[in-house]
């Protein structure tokens, strides 16, 4: 990758991407009937469900992007990673309705308990490895999931019922504001997803990598490999928090079930499906899977889970590299053919 | 010896201030409040080892974390509880799991059989596959055409709630038996071996064809028919097996129903482990995420079986009476009237929770400790975890060691369930519960030893049930008049507070072996 | 005489390394055969190799007349083949007995050999129930090579005998794996060319995954300028 060159043909796949889902509302809009200035007042009706659909989308994404980060490049396998969402889920929601602080000092509150969190999760980081870091990340996100469900918070929290009535500040209301809030969520992605593929080509994400294949090795070159693994939890746990607080902003109800076990698996499904450390397969699984659960829920109901962890265990099976690295290895054998029919052709080796 | 003391520095310390802790928390307590919670601390730290225990076993040998072991749990209890409280389900659903066992497990035969089929390997790939799919398929379709009297989720007078309601009652009413409507029973039964044979010669063509030449062995024919042949008695006697199931003493269709559990629990694991996790073993992440979906996959099943709300195992009579000298104050008394309850230096203590179960736990530990430690199994478990290729390079086939083991792990999950259900009741979320202790207990003992689990569990158990009981007194903060009383939200906080500290200060657990 | 063990072109991989690139000898009945090289060449991946603990892609080893390669490393060591491997690889977890008797196949082999062991390594005998590990470095290859005896092996895999030892215990196992082979095929990896010349017949040299010579040790030993350029400074 040449450093100079710009930043439009270095972002060119994202890009694209931004664009299309940009025009994306407006082509349904046509399709439906409704011009686009009915889109832009929020008015199109299966527009207006389609672009929710894409929000819950982008929030996965933007959750399995920061799982990706951790397990997919530093390789760090956390099974507690949904309490960073859930966290932010809950601060948001209980600091606008309970606490009925101003919006941005909502944003500074989740984005220091972010933090916080991951310097938690970094206290074990010197000492635990591998399996037993799982572990210990396990067992935090279930305290955190217990406390959510006690009975004894039931006025912040809503228990097992989950967190409701969150007065959401009226320029990003989700209902009203369906258009902008979807441009605000699709933006975030992609934002975030330019600056992960940056910091992975920089020398610090380079080191996580280093710390993925071999974490003796890159001690031994000198670097302080859990510096490095406290710098990628924090960006991750900020990413999936801003997910999270997206996800309390856009929900009408908070369920405590975004912070179980289940909730991780969905990200590591999502990267799964998408291609493990391929950071664009956070995307591409989130669409596939979000989009295979609809579909799944509205012709089967209430076996769709079943199936989709049928689904889950036929990508660890068969699919290990996701959709993404399995297009990826087709195209280097595909380029590799060509190369040898050229080869051949022309007779030079 | 001495050396022994300085190596375990750490651990012994460790375990020191523990004890110390505990010691003061017992000082706060009245006598049988600290018996009380003791027992049950005993309890819970022995159904949490029932699990703990098979995923050190699994962790030790196969490098496996078996994530799934809290569902194999749950999948034990309530198969257990069908057994007990619906024994004619339990008959119903016997003769076809014969019918499909005796015809997967011929596999000799069909390899046999398979070995006059010469075709080119493509060709052979689609024709065995095509024999799968049509006969799990047609097999699929028999099954949901074969009779099974069940409950019905949706009906409240015969959800499993009612039926666990009725058994607590006493009332043993046998349900109307289902019919064959659909087909005839010997198109299904038949029918059933026959697909399920299909399906297995299929199979049988995948495996490629290893040179060794198949020696007709007739005791490989031995199973299979008497899998058979059990089938086809169990659906002959379908009605008399039901009668008499449902006159048996509750004790003994207790012991029939954790037999059944262990049973699943060990078909499970071995199913498990032959077709899913095999092929993962140079892929050691992807086995993790594996069993972890494995464990959801299941809990989704478990719902929509037996449904989500929560309901309870009846204990069987030995544990349940009540009448003349109850609660019994000595052991002739306990014995003569059964009794449900015991007082113990003045608290009443149920017997099958504080006093049965515990007991199980130790049996359960030295009965493994044993196998361990006596057995060639064992030797080979010990030797197999240190150097996998050593074992094998002496001729030792490690790849049926390790279904065995990780069957005897699952087994023993099961078998947790099954024991742990008829006094804490069935859930869809006792799984996951339980699955936490665990994994709690297993990181505090050291992941791959055996005692290890023993200890950690124990020490889970009785951190938690001392927690609950200060829940409930409340503790008396020192210089003030507030009496601080932990809510039920901190009792698994605790548990995960003491893994984090005993992790940061040895990071491979207590007992665990240092790298 | 005939050939108890064939290994023709081989090509084997430990993971996806491709290690072995061709590895061709044969083995004698009764003999001792070296495999000498450098360290990474590939000798004790060709052990591996015939064992079935490295996968064979191409070419084949033929023990006691059987195609052996794709057979199941247990499968392969059941037909009698004993392995020795690098580092003794003695179980630590199991009592120098249980070392033993791990390796019978049948029931009661370790009952039969147990004089025959006990007369080759004295010392196996006193220390019967000390843990694998409590023995010394001598002690406990004695107890790896005892181990590869339990079981009626006709032939002998051994990797680095030498490797760590003193030299009189060197002296001693010299004098064991001459005893030994005159019951069974015995095939070496040695770097020491010293010891290597006392006990080998056959040697074969192996480099850079390929084996580039095979013959009488008696030959080589007396071609000083081969020994240099195959083996380095010995």
């Amino acid at each position: 990758m040449t450093t100079n060159s710009n930043f439009l043909t270095r972002n060119r796949g994202i890009l694209i991407f931004l664009a299309v889902m940009l025009i994306a509302p407006f082509l349904v809009g046509l399709m439906e009937g409704s011009s686009p200035a009915t889109i832009l007042n929020n008015a199109g009706s299966f527009s207006r469900f389609l672009e929710g659909l894409a929000i819950e989308i982008f929030i996965w994404a933007i959750f399995a992007l920061s799982f990706d980060l951790l397990f997919g490049i530093t390789g760090l396998l956390s099974f507690g990673h949904a309490m960073f969402f859930a966290v932010a889920a809950y601060l948001t929601g209980i600091a606008l309705k309970t606490l009925q602080l101003p919006f941005w000092q909502v944003v500074l509150l989740v984005l220091l308990a972010a933090v916080l969190q991951a310097l938690l999760f970094s206290l074990v980081l010197p000492r635990v490895k591998g399996i037993t870091f799982t572990l210990v990340s396990l067992g935090f996100a279930s305290v955190f999931h217990i406390i959510v469900m006690s009975s004894d918070m039931i006025n912040l929290t809503g228990a097992d019922v989950g967190l409701q009535g969150v007065p959401v500040p009226a320029f990003l209301n989700p209902t009203n504001e369906r258009f902008r809030f979807y441009v605000i969520a699709l933006v975030l992605l992609v934002a975030t997803y330019i600056f992960y593929r940056r910091f992975v080509a920089s020398p610090t994400g380079r080191v996580c990598v280093a710390i993925r294949e071999n974490e003796g090795r890159a001690k031994m070159l000198g670097y302080n490999t859990t510096t490095f693994k406290i710098i990628a939890m924090i960006i991750s746990s900020i990413t999936a928090s801003i997910a999270g607080m997206l996800h309390a902003l856009y929900q009408p109800i908070i369920s405590p079930s975004v912070a179980d076990l289940g909730f991780t698996v969905t990200a590591l499904l999502i990267v799964l499906i998408g291609g493990v450390g391929s950071l664009n397969g956070a995307i591409v699984g989130a669409f596939a899977l979000r989009l295979v659960d609809f579909v799944l829920r509205r012709f089967v109901g209430g076996s769709a889970s079943i199936i989709t962890g049928a689904i889950y265990v036929v990508f660890v099976l068969f699919v290990p590299y996701g959709i993404i690295g399995t297009l990826r290895l087709r195209k280097l054998n595909t380029k590799a053919g060509w190369k040898e029919v050229l080869a051949r052709i022309t007779g030079k080796p | 010896m001495k050396t022994t003391i300085q190596k375990n520095s750490k651990s012994i310390i460790v375990l020191i201030v523990i004890a110390a802790f505990l010691f003061v928390a017992a000082r706060g307590m009245s006598g049988k409040d600290v018996v009380i919670t003791i027992l049950r601390g005993f309890s819970v730290g022995s159904v949490t080892f029932l699990v703990a225990a098979g995923f050190s076993l699994i962790f030790g040998l196969l490098d496996v974390l078996n994530l799934a072991q809290g569902t194999s749990y749950m999948i034990g209890a309530y198969v257990g509880w069908t057994v007990y409280v619906r024994p004619d389900t339990f008959v119903d659903v016997l003769t076809p799991l014969l019918l499909i066992l005796a015809g997967f497990s011929l596999s000799a035969l069909w390899k046999r059989l398979a070995s006059f089929v010469h075709l080119e390997t493509k060709p052979k790939k689609i024709v065995a596959w095509l024999l799968i799919v049509v006969g799990l398929v047609l097999l699929g379709l028999l099954l949901a055409r074969y009779p099974i009297s069940s409950w019905d989720l949706n009906n409240y007078a015969e959800s499993p709630i009612s039926y666990s309601y009725m058994a607590d009652q006493g009332l043993r009413i046998i349900p109307p038996e289902a019919t064959f409507t659909e087909i005839s029973p010997e198109l299904a039964i038949l029918g059933i071996f026959a697909t399920s044979s299909l399906a297995a010669f299929g199979i049988a063509l995948l495996n490629r064809e290893d040179n060794q030449q198949n020696n007709a062995d007739w005791r490989k024919y031995v199973a299979p028919a008497i899998l058979f042949i059990f089938g086809i008695l169990v659906a002959l006697f379908n009605t008399q097996i039901t009668n008499w199931m449902f006159t048996l003493s509750t004790n003994w269709l207790f012991l029939i129903a954790v037999a059944a559990s262990i049973l699943s629990g060990i078909g499970l694991g071995a199913l498990m482990e032959t077709t899913l996790i095999r092929p993962l073993y140079s892929r050691p992440i992807y086995q993790l995420m594996l069993t972890l979906g494995l464990g959801t996959i299941g809990v989704q099943i478990v719902q929509a079986v037996w449904g989500r709300p929560e309901f309870v195992w009846p204990k069987p009579e030995l544990f349940t009476g009540t009448g003349g000298a109850c609660p019994a104050t000595n052991l002739t008394d306990l014995i003569e009237n059964q009794c449900s309850t015991i007082m113990l230096l003045g608290g009443r203590v149920r017997v099958y929770d504080e006093i049965f179960i515990p007991i199980v736990g130790i049996i359960v530990l030295i009965l493994v400790w044993t196998l361990l430690k006596r057995s060639r199994i064992g030797m080979i478990i010990r030797a197999g975890v240190q150097d996998r290729q050593m074992v094998e390079a002496l001729g030792i086939n490690v790849r049926r060691v390790f279904t065995l083991v990780f069957a005897l792990g699952v087994g023993l999950a099961a078998f947790g369930g099954a024991l742990a259900a008829p006094s804490a009741g069935l859930t869809s979320t006792m799984g996951e519960k339980l699955l936490l202790s665990a994994l709690i207990a297993l990181a505090i003992g050291g992941l791959t030893s055996f005692p290890g689990a023993a200890l950690g569990s124990l020490l889970v158990g009785l951190i938690q049930q001392f927690m609950i009981k200060y829940g409930q007194i409340g503790i008396p903060l020192p210089f003030t008049d507030t009496v601080f009383k932990p809510s039920p939200a901190l009792v698994p906080a605790s548990t995960v507070l003491l893994m984090v500290i005993i992790l940061l200060i040895l990071p491979n657990g207590l007992l665990g072996k240092k790298e | 005489m005939s050939n108890i063990l064939e290994v023709k072109n081989i090509h084997s991989f430990i993971n996806q390394y491709h290690i072995l690139q061709d590895v061709d000898f044969v083995v004698p009945q009764g003999s001792i055969t070296v495999l000498l090289g450098r360290n990474g060449a590939g000798k004790t991946t060709t052990l591996k190799s015939i064992l079935g603990l490295a996968s064979v892609r191409e070419g084949k080893v033929i023990f006691q007349g059987r195609e052996v390669q794709g057979l199941q490393p247990f499968e392969i060591a059941a037909l009698g083949i004993g392995f020795v491997p690098e580092h003794r690889a003695v179980f630590r977890d199991l009592s120098v007995e249980e070392n033993l008797k791990i390796a019978e196949r049948n029931k009661g082999d370790f009952e039969k050999k147990q004089e025959f062991i006990f007369e080759l390594f004295p010392d196996l005998a006193k220390f019967l129930h000390l843990r694998g590990t409590e023995l010394s470095g001598g002690q406990q290859q004695m107890l790896a090579i005892a181990r590869a005896l339990v079981a009626d092996n006709s032939l002998l895999l051994i990797d680095e005998p030498s490797e760590g030892l003193a030299p009189v215990i060197i002296e001693r196992m010299i004098e064991v794996i001459n005893q030994l082979s005159q019951q069974s095929t015995v095939v070496l990896v040695e770097q020491n060319f010293l010891v290597a010349s006392k006990l080998a017949e056959y040697f074969v040299i192996i480099e850079e995954g390929k084996s580039v010579l095979t013959g009488l040790m008696k030959d080589l030993e007396a071609d000083k300028a081969m020994i240099q350029r195959y083996l380095g400074a010995a």
